[in-house]
């Protein structure tokens, strides 16, 4: 008895939905990329991050409000307004 | 000199002048004047007008979509206000680049924008596929109506650029604003009055509220400079709440009307509470707005004046806007019962916008009776109330006239435009963002202003900690509104693409008169035959079908 495999094809195929399980893989990501920050916080106590130490203190005195947290947002939305429009525009 | 009786006078003269205009024409002129019209819409404007779709409906989308974007700009701009009532050097670092943000200034431009980019331009959307349809014909030029609203957008980017900055090169910014704007109106009124000339039928109710809204505010201004009452305080003051009552009042009225009519599939309940509306909102004064009417004065570039009537003013102006609570209650409670039952409030998921309008209408009667007080006690010169004016008139922006404004332009956008919102989920999310962030923000505010108020009374010589922690919480909270309105931009947006066809079944009546006939599909209430606009004179058909025990299948 034999069982029918799909013959490959020379083609590139790409699903057209996304599965539901692909935003696991995302936050895995994101959780072991914060795993890493705080081991090394545990490893190399009072060292201050590399690159990112010295790239915070530009910022000092402009975002010293809690304001920013909502502007950021509001620049978020605006440009999910922006690209909403583009995107829908161009999309076949 | 009694100047609110006097301007009143030429107000309502113009106004009838105005509509003996309309329903006369101007004799022999008659088709050189509509063809003159005609070719300054269109053809006098060259190849620009070549550059907008003339498509039936494409107007109407157009305002709406620029409206919607107008609600989250303005938004933004009263939460970024609100936030700065309580952390003033918030943004200081903006400093570097030459700008100074400042919590009145933002306010300002939040009001500016949300009246005349989100409300005005969503009632003009509505109002540009409603009176076509109530007057049984097409828009006269859709291609001008939709070229206008880029016009009316420039015009209230102006004013926003104004706002936080009168003069730039030496030009007053405001005024030149209100130049484009009212150019934009003078299109929009003609094609409007050319629109209802080919009327195939009776104009309803709600057709004549949209077209006063429009000659209303015309006439407003005419009366003000017509009686040179213009340069006083009292004129300027009646300027603004005439145009509020015009514009906004009757525009809002008529499209919510019509739109709780389409989106909830009930006939209108009453035609008596619309002509009580209609003739009230002009024949009284509309107390909704703020205190201050600096608006006029900036747009108008005129002296501002100090509120110094004399005391037959002060007994004209507060009996007349007393007098406004007529059409104020006939217009809400016309609206209520006109969405009554059929599931026609928020758990309908084909319409969206009757959530808005239930809102709208709810609100409309405290929030018109607080400004009320608030109003006559600022025309009496008592100033008690003065400390809460700014809250109460964010409270009739956002929590009266953009919900009334949203939901007409949302039930009114899918017929206009052919494709439903692409989600009438993330249209829930977005009223309850924008209903939840407008009602507990401000009402919160409003607290912190009776706090204020209170230590003022008492000559306290610290302000309390808790009134910082009321208006912080307040701003945190008006931020839903800004949630909310992003996600009615790109529902709307999205939906125009990829949003379900519309398809036009057996929409409802746009007539107040009741049902013939009602036909019984399946036992049903008499409450709910009489919520369907049937009378004790309605005929009740049984539909065919046998309720004789063991009797043979019908086919």
């Amino acid at each position: 008895m034999s069982v029918d495999v799909p013959s490959s094809v020379d083609v590139f195929i790409q699903g057209e939905k996304e599965p539901g399980s692909s935003g696991i893989v995302v936050v895995l990501g994101f959780v072991t990329m914060l795993t890493f920050l705080i081991l090394y916080g545990i490893l190399f106590p009072g060292r201050d991050m590399p690159v990112v130490s010295e790239v915070l203190p530009m910022f000092e005195g402009v975002f010293d409000s809690g304001i920013w947290f909502f502007l950021l947002g509001i620049i978020f939305g605006a440009f999910s307004i922006l690209a909403t429009m583009l995107t829908e525009a161009t999309s076949e | 000199m009694d100047v609110i009786v006097s301007t009143l006078a030429a107000f309502w003269l113009i106004l009838a002048l105005f509509f003996v205009l309309i329903k006369r024409g101007l004799w022999i002129f008659n088709e050189v004047s509509k063809s003159l019209s005609m070719f300054m819409l269109e053809k006098a404007l060259g190849p620009a007008i070549d550059f907008v779709s003339g498509r039936s409906g494409s107007a109407s989308t157009a305002w709406i979509i620029h409206g919607f974007i107008w609600t989250f700009a303005a938004s933004t701009f009263t939460f970024v206000g609100l936030w700065l009532t309580h952390d003033s050097t918030a943004l200081h670092s903006f400093g570097s680049w030459g700008y100074h943000p400042n919590s009145s200034e933002l306010i300002y431009a939040g009001r500016l924008t949300a009246l005349f980019g989100a409300i005005g331009m969503l009632v003009i959307g509505a109002s540009l596929y409603a009176l076509p349809k109530l007057s049984g014909t097409d828009l006269a030029s859709e291609s001008n109506a939709t070229l206008v609203s880029l016009l009316w957008t420039f015009s209230v980017l102006l004013m926003f650029i104004g706002s936080q900055n009168s003069v730039i090169l030496g030009i007053t910014i405001l005024p030149v604003a209100n130049i484009l704007l009212s150019l934009a109106s003078t299109a929009i009124a003609i094609n409007m009055i050319l629109t209802i000339s080919e009327a195939t039928q009776d104009i309803p109710f709600p057709g004549w509220l949209i077209l006063f809204a429009v000659i209303g505010n015309i006439a407003a201004i005419l009366a003000v400079f017509v009686s040179g009452a213009y340069d006083e305080g009292t004129g300027q003051w009646l300027l603004f709440h005439l145009s509020g009552g015009t514009f906004f009042f009757c525009g809002l009225a008529g499209v919510s009307l019509y739109s709780a009519s389409v989106g909830s599939g009930n006939p209108l309940w009453s035609k008596s509470l619309v002509a009580f509306t209609l003739f009230g909102a002009l024949v009284t004064i509309n107390p909704m707005g703020s205190i201050d009417f600096s608006m006029v004065t900036d747009l108008f570039s005129l002296t501002s004046s100090e509120l110094a009537p004399s005391s037959r003013d002060v007994i004209a102006g507060s009996f007349l806007m007393a007098l406004s609570a007529i059409p104020i209650i006939a217009f809400s409670a016309n609206m209520l019962v006109t969405m009554r039952g059929s599931d026609a409030f928020v758990e309908n998921p084909d319409s969206p916008g009757i959530a808005e309008l239930n809102l709208g209408s709810w609100m409309l009667v405290p929030v018109a009776i607080g400004a009320l007080f608030v109003q006559t006690d600022a025309l009496g010169s008592v100033n008690e109330l003065t400390g809460i004016s700014q809250s109460l008139d964010l409270m009739a922006i956002w929590l009266v006239m953009v919900p009334l404004s949203i939901g007409a332009a949302l039930n009114i956008l899918p017929r206009a435009s052919g494709r439903h919102q692409l989600s009438a989920n993330r249209s829930r999310w977005a009223y309850w963002m924008m209903t939840g962030g407008a009602f507990l923000g401000l009402l919160i505010t409003l607290m912190s202003d009776f706090t204020d108020m209170a230590l003022t009374e008492s000559m306290a010589e610290q302000g309390a900690s808790i009134n910082d922690e009321l208006r912080k919480v307040g701003s945190v909270m008006f931020y839903g509104t800004v949630i909310g309105a992003i996600f009615h931009c790109t529902n709307a947006i999205s939906g125009q693409f990829r949003g379900r066809i519309v398809e036009i079944g057996n929409t409802s009546s746009i007539s107040s008169i009741s049902i013939e006939s009602y036909t019984l599909t399946s036992p049903t209430s008499i409450r709910k035959i009489l919520a369907s606009g049937a009378t004790l004179d309605t005929e009740v058909s049984p539909s065919g079908q046998s309720e004789e025990e063991g009797s043979a299948t019908e086919l």
